[in-house]
């Protein structure tokens, strides 16, 4: 099923890759310069490129008393330091006033930004990342859409998209909707509008 | 997904960009939805998923060719006839087709959401397209009665089972939550491991392979989705195909969807 084609397909065939172009694995070794930490997790790499001093990942834990903070990125962890006085924290709930890290929950997205200084990380900023919310002049009722679909998209000037994945748009979809599974969005940006002020509606099983 | 997709197409340049957040379940209370005669074809009959078809036809003109399962029931018989649909409260997908996709199909379709069906499905180009894509057509007599036989998704969970499983997870079973993390912080069930959908397959490490996995999401679409990503992966798993409410003490309403 394409829908839950993800990036272990790429990653076997990059690995192949490296294997057919590998040839005698003892020089390759020596050659080959030490692979850098990734900065931004594959989570957020869909959304975020990397940026110099910044790091993006899924928030592992705070010790206040030793000022460190720990993030995970993928299968890496890093610590840095923070000084609790001039860290910055944002997007977090105001429950703790003096040790505002502690508000967030292990894994959360988070991104930090941090000074480098003698090989040692020091964040200066902690930015969690805010729930997803879609601004109400973005959201359409079922009256509006009912209204685009009875003109039909010619007429009503307007894509579609049901981001479901295929097998449930196959058993039924609203007219006139095409299908863009959330998870192939990168691949089938084709499909989407020439013109960029063009109307799209987005749609899938509701309130998610 | 909706509000991502939005989200990246916006990050594309695109300036009007819209959600319709209620999405299908608010659609279906008062619209029919449509499906083409492929994947009529390829999402219910050859899958065997339960289904009821209707060639809502003169009978006379259905007996000359029809699809294969299809219950006569021209549309002006329908109101006349709804005790003999299956009951709301089991939700059976209801496909509706005519001559041509036509208005004789619409309100056909009109009638049953009317009567509070909420997944009624008209196909698109009704028989003109079933023939004109080459799929085979019967002729002769057509059924009479509605028989509907709800049969589970592959990988699903009966709604009962989740529930005791939820109230009381037994050690070798794990629920996995694949919703995202905001909804997660608003709630989780007790016991429940978070695992979102689309972290899922970089996130093996954290799904335990000697437990029974069963995943949920709140609305069983993202859990479906975990459950074929790890059935491929090897796991013993299941999902829930349930709309679910969870409170933020853990307390939970499940639904069919």
């Amino acid at each position: 099923m394409p829908f839950v084609r993800s990036s272990t397909g790429l990653a076997l065939v990059l690995a192949s890759a490296i294997t057919v172009n590998a040839g005698p694995a003892v020089s390759q070794e020596k050659t080959a310069p030490p692979q850098a930490k990734p900065t931004v997790a594959k989570i957020c790499s869909n959304c975020h490129q990397p940026e110099a001093g910044s790091l993006r990942g899924n928030f592992d834990g705070v010790a206040y008393k030793t000022q460190s903070i720990q993030v995970k990125i993928d299968d890496t962890t890093e610590i840095l330091r923070f000084d609790k006085a001039a860290l910055k924290v944002q997007n977090v709930p105001a429950e703790n006033p003096d040790e505002p890290l502690r508000s967030i929950k292990k894994g959360k997205e988070v991104r930090i930004a941090y000074t480098e200084k003698d090989g040692k990380k020091t964040a200066t900023l902690v930015v969690a990342k805010p729930a997803i919310k879609i601004a109400p002049e973005k959201l359409l009722s079922t009256t509006e859409v009912e209204k685009l679909v009875a003109n039909g998209p010619e007429k009503g000037g307007y894509l579609l998209i049901d981001a479901r994945p295929a097998p449930r748009f196959m058993e039924g979809a609203i007219p006139t909707a095409i299908n863009i599974p959330f998870p192939a969005f990168e691949k089938m940006t084709d499909k989407l509008p020439k013109d960029k002020n063009a109307l799209i509606v987005y749609y899938c099983a509701g309130m998610t | 997904m909706s509000p991502n997709s939005a989200g990246r197409a916006e990050k594309l340049g695109y300036t009007n960009v819209k959600v319709y957040h209620e999405g299908l379940p608010e659609w279906t209370k008062r619209n029919c939805t449509v499906l083409s005669s492929q994947f009529l074809k390829d999402a219910y009959i050859d899958k065997d998923i339960p289904h009821v078809l209707l060639d809502v036809r003169d009978a006379a003109s259905a007996r000359k060719g029809f699809i294969k399962g299809a219950v006569t029931m021209p549309a002006a018989s329908i109101a006349a006839n709804i005790a003999a649909f299956p009951p709301k409260d089991k939700k059976p997908p209801i496909i509706v087709y005519d001559q041509n996709g036509g208005d004789n199909a619409k309100n056909a379709a009109k009638t049953l959401v009317a009567s509070g069906y909420t997944s009624v499905t008209v196909v698109t180009g009704g028989m003109d397209a079933w023939q004109a894509a080459k799929f085979p057509v019967e002729t002769g007599n057509l059924a009479t009665a509605i028989v509907y036989v709800p049969k589970p998704r592959p990988g699903e969970i009966a709604i009962e089972d989740f529930r005791k499983i939820a109230l009381v997870t037994p050690a070798d079973t794990l629920i996995l939550d694949v919703r995202n993390r905001d909804e997660a912080n608003a709630g989780m069930i007790k016991g429940a491991t978070l695992v979102p959908d689309e972290e899922i397959l970089d996130r093996l490490a954290d799904v335990p392979k000697n437990r029974r996995i069963i995943t949920h999401c709140s609305t069983g679409v993202r859990a479906e989705m975990a459950y074929h990503k790890l059935k491929e992966k090897g796991y013993n798993v299941a999902f829930l195909n349930a709309k679910v409410d969870i409170d933020k003490d853990g307390n939970f309403k499940l639904e069919k969807p």
